[in-house]
C-alpha cells in the first residue's frame, strides 16, 4: 500500500468518526413528542416539524430567579393540529377533558384542557424550544412547558416526552 | 341391620366416631365441591395508610382475591417454577430483607449471575413501570422474566404448567382462584401479581410519625428536615434534597434519573429500553422503604454500607451528558459543587432512613412461605 492511499485512508476514516460524533451530538434533535388520546389526529412531533409552526416567545421568571426569553409553539396550536375539541367545541363534556404531559424522567403534570385554551384562559402556555436564544439544554429540552401564570414553576415541565388528552372518568 | 345400625350409631362408641366421621366427610365434600362450582373467591381488601394515596391500577381481568393471594403466595415459595426445582422467587427475594437478598448480584437456577441486583419487593401496588429500568407495565407481564430468564428461574412457563399439573397440590386451588383447575401460563402470573400487590410496608416508625402515634428523636428530626429540604445557603436552609428524587410518604416517586454513579456506562439504564440518549445511564428512582434492610445499594449492588451511599451524593457524583440537573451544582456553601454536608448531619440523615425499616413487614406471617406450615400440618 502506498504512502498516498495510507494517506487517504486515514483521513477517510476520520472524516467518518467526525460524521459518527457529529451524528450522536445531534442526536437530541431526533427526539420525539407525541400527541394522542382524544385527538382525530396522533401527531408525532420533532424539532424540525415543530418550526413549521408560528413561532412565540414569553419572557418569564424562572427556577434561578432570573428573567429568561423562550421561545416555541402556543400549546393550543399543536392540540388544534391534532383535531382536540378546543374553541367553540370546548363545552359540555369536553370540559371535563384534561392533558397529561409526560417528561422524560417520569415527572408528569396536569391541565385540564380549558386552561390551555385561549378563550377561557388569560395566557399563552408554550411548548418551548429555545431559551434565550439558545435550543434548550439537555436536562431542560428539547421541548419545556411554560406557564407564565403560574406562580409556581412546578408545571412547567422539562424534557417533555408525551401529552395525552383525556376524559377524567369518575 | 337395623338395630345394628342403631348400635354403631348410639352405643358402640368408636363406630359412633367412625359414623361422624363419615357424616362429616360428606359434608365436608358437598361443601367443598359447592364453594368450588359454584361460589366466587372472596374479594380480598387491600390495607394502607389513606396518605399513600389511591393511584394505583389493578387490571379488570386480574381483581385481588383472598384464594389468587394465597395461591400466588405458594407460587412465589414454588421451586418447581425454576429448572431443576432448585430456586424460588424466594432465593433472590427474602422477606426478612424485605424481599431482597443481601447481595449485590445473584444466582440463577443456572448459576449464573443476574446482571443487575434483586430489588425490594415492597409497595408495589403503586408502581407503574417495573424493574431498574421500568421496562415492564404490570406485575403480571413482569413476573415471566424472572421464571424464564436463563440467569434467574430458567424455566419455559409450558414447562412449569406442566409440572404444577402432576401436583395434587395445586389444580384444586387455582379452580379456587380462577374457577378452572386447568393450570395456564396466565393464572400463574395472575395469582404472583395479586400476591405481590399485597406487599404493603406502612408501620415504620416514620409511618407512626405520620400518624402522630411516634415522636422521633431530636436525631430522626434532624435527618428529615436535611432529607427533605433543598439546600439554600442564602437562606441558611441546610438540606441534602434527596426528597426531590425519593420523596412523598411512600419515599417512592417514579421516577428516571441518572443519579452520578458513572461518567461512562457499561449499563445504560432506561436508554435500553427507550432508545432514546437522554435516557443513558437513568434508572428509576427505587423506594427507600426498609432501605437498612436492603444493601448492597444500586443497581449492581456497588455499595455494601449505607455509609457510602451518603459519600456518593456528597463528595462523588459523576460527571456526565445526562446527569441529574438536580444533583448538579447542588451545595450547602454558596457556589460550592458538591453538598459539603458535615459528617454528623449524614448521621442524620441515617437515622431517619432508620425510621424507615418496618418489622411488622418483614414479619408478617401472611408473607412468610406457606409450604412450611403446609408440610407440618
Ligand atoms: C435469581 C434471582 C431472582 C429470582 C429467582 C427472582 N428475582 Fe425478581 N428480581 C431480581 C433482579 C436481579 C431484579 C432486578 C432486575 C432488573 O431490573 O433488570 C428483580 C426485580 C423484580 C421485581 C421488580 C420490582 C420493582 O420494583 O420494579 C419484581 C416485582 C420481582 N423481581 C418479582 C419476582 C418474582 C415474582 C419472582 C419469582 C417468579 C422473582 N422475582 C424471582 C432477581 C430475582
Ligand atoms: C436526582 C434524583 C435523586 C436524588 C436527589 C437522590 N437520589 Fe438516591 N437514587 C436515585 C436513583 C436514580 C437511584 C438508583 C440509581 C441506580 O441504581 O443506578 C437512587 C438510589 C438510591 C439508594 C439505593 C437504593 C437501593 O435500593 O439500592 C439510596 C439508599 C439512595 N438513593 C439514597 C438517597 C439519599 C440519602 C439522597 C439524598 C442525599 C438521595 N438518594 C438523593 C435518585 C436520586
Amino acid at each position: 500500500m502506498s504512502r498516498f492511499t495510507l494517506h487517504v485512508r486515514i483521513s477517510l476514516w476520520l472524516l467518518l468518526f467526525s460524521l459518527g460524533l457529529s451524528v450522536s451530538g445531534f442526536s437530541q434533535n431526533t427526539s420525539t413528542l407525541t400527541i394522542t388520546g382524544e385527538v382525530t389526529t396522533p401527531l408525532d412531533l420533532t424539532l424540525q416539524k415543530l418550526s413549521a409552526f408560528k413561532q412565540v416567545s414569553q419572557k418569564v421568571k424562572d427556577r434561578d430567579g432570573k428573567e429568561h426569553e423562550f421561545k416555541g409553539v402556543a400549546l393550543i396550536e399543536l392540540l388544534e393540529k391534532a383535531g382536540v375539541t378546543t374553541g367553540s367545541k370546548l363545552r359540555g363534556e369536553n370540559l371535563a377533558k384534561y392533558v397529561l404531559i409526560k417528561a422524560a424522567d417520569g415527572y408528569e403534570v396536569i391541565y385540564s384542557l380549558a386552561e390551555i385554551d385561549p378563550e377561557f384562559a388569560s395566557q399563552v402556555i408554550i411548548l418551548a424550544i429555545e431559551k434565550d436564544g439558545q435550543p434548550l439544554p439537555a436536562g431542560e429540552g428539547p421541548f419545556r412547558i411554560i406557564t407564565p401564570n403560574d406562580k409556581k414553576p412546578a408545571r412547567w415541565i422539562r424534557e417533555v416526552r408525551s401529552i395525552k388528552v383525556a376524559f377524567a372518568k369518575d | 341391620m337395623r338395630r345394628g345400625f342403631k348400635r354403631t350409631k348410639f352405643r358402640t362408641y368408636p363406630s359412633g366416631w367412625f359414623f361422624t366421621g363419615l357424616m362429616a366427610c360428606f359434608f365436608l365434600f358437598c361443601g367443598l365441591t359447592h364453594s368450588f362450582e359454584n361460589q366466587k373467591p372472596t374479594p380480598y381488601t387491600l390495607r394502607y395508610p389513606a396518605n399513600f394515596g389511591g393511584r394505583y391500577t389493578i387490571p379488570e381481568d386480574n381483581p385481588i382475591t383472598k384464594e389468587g393471594v394465597y395461591l400466588g403466595r405458594l407460587l412465589f415459595y414454588e421451586k418447581k417454577l425454576s429448572a431443576g426445582n432448585s430456586i424460588s422467587c424466594e432465593s433472590c427475594h427474602l422477606q426478612k430483607l424485605a424481599f431482597t437478598d443481601g447481595k449485590a448480584l445473584s444466582q440463577g437456577a443456572d448459576g449464573s449471575l443476574t446482571t443487575r441486583s434483586a430489588m425490594s419487593l415492597a409497595n408495589l401496588l403503586w408502581v407503574r413501570n417495573f424493574f431498574w429500568d421500568g421496562r415492564s407495565p404490570n406485575l403480571e407481564q413482569q413476573a415471566a422474566f424472572p421464571l424464564t430468564n436463563v440467569h434467574e428461574m430458567g424455566q419455559p412457563l409450558t414447562e412449569s404448567v406442566a409440572k404444577l399439573r402432576q401436583t395434587a397440590l395445586y389444580p384444586p386451588l387455582f379452580k379456587a382462584a380462577f374457577g378452572s383447575d386447568i393450570i395456564t401460563r396466565d393464572y400463574i402470573l395472575k395469582a404472583l401479581a395479586q400476591f405481590e400487590r399485597t406487599l404493603i410496608s406502612s408501620d415504620s416508625r416514620y409511618d407512626r410519625y405520620l400518624a402522630g402515634t411516634y415522636p422521633p428523636t431530636a436525631q430522626e428530626l434532624r435527618g428529615m428536615a436535611l432529607f427533605q429540604n433543598a439546600p439554600n445557603p442564602q437562606k441558611l436552609i441546610r438540606g441534602a434534597n434527596c426528597e426531590h428524587c425519593h420523596g412523598g410518604v411512600k419515599t417512592f416517586k417514579e421516577l428516571f434519573h441518572n443519579n452520578g454513579l458513572d461518567s461512562t456506562f457499561s449499563d445504560n439504564g432506561r436508554q435500553n429500553f427507550t432508545n432514546q440518549v437522554e435516557d443513558k445511564g437513568r434508572f428509576r428512582v427505587p423506594t427507600l422503604r426498609n432501605i437498612m434492610l436492603t444493601a448492597p445499594y444500586m443497581h449492581d449492588g456497588r455499595f455494601q454500607r449505607i455509609e457510602q451511599v451518603l459519600d456518593h451524593y456528597n463528595e462523588h457524583i459523576l460527571e456526565s451528558a445526562t446527569l441529574s440537573s438536580f444533583l448538579r451544582d447542588v451545595s450547602n456553601e454558596t457556589n460550592g459543587k458538591k453538598l459539603m454536608l458535615t459528617k454528623s448531619e449524614k448521621t442524620d440523615i441515617i437515622s431517619f432512613l432508620s425510621m424507615l425499616t418496618d418489622s411488622a413487614f418483614i414479619t408478617n406471617p401472611e408473607f412468610s412461605n406457606p409450604h412450611l406450615t403446609l408440610k407440618s400440618q
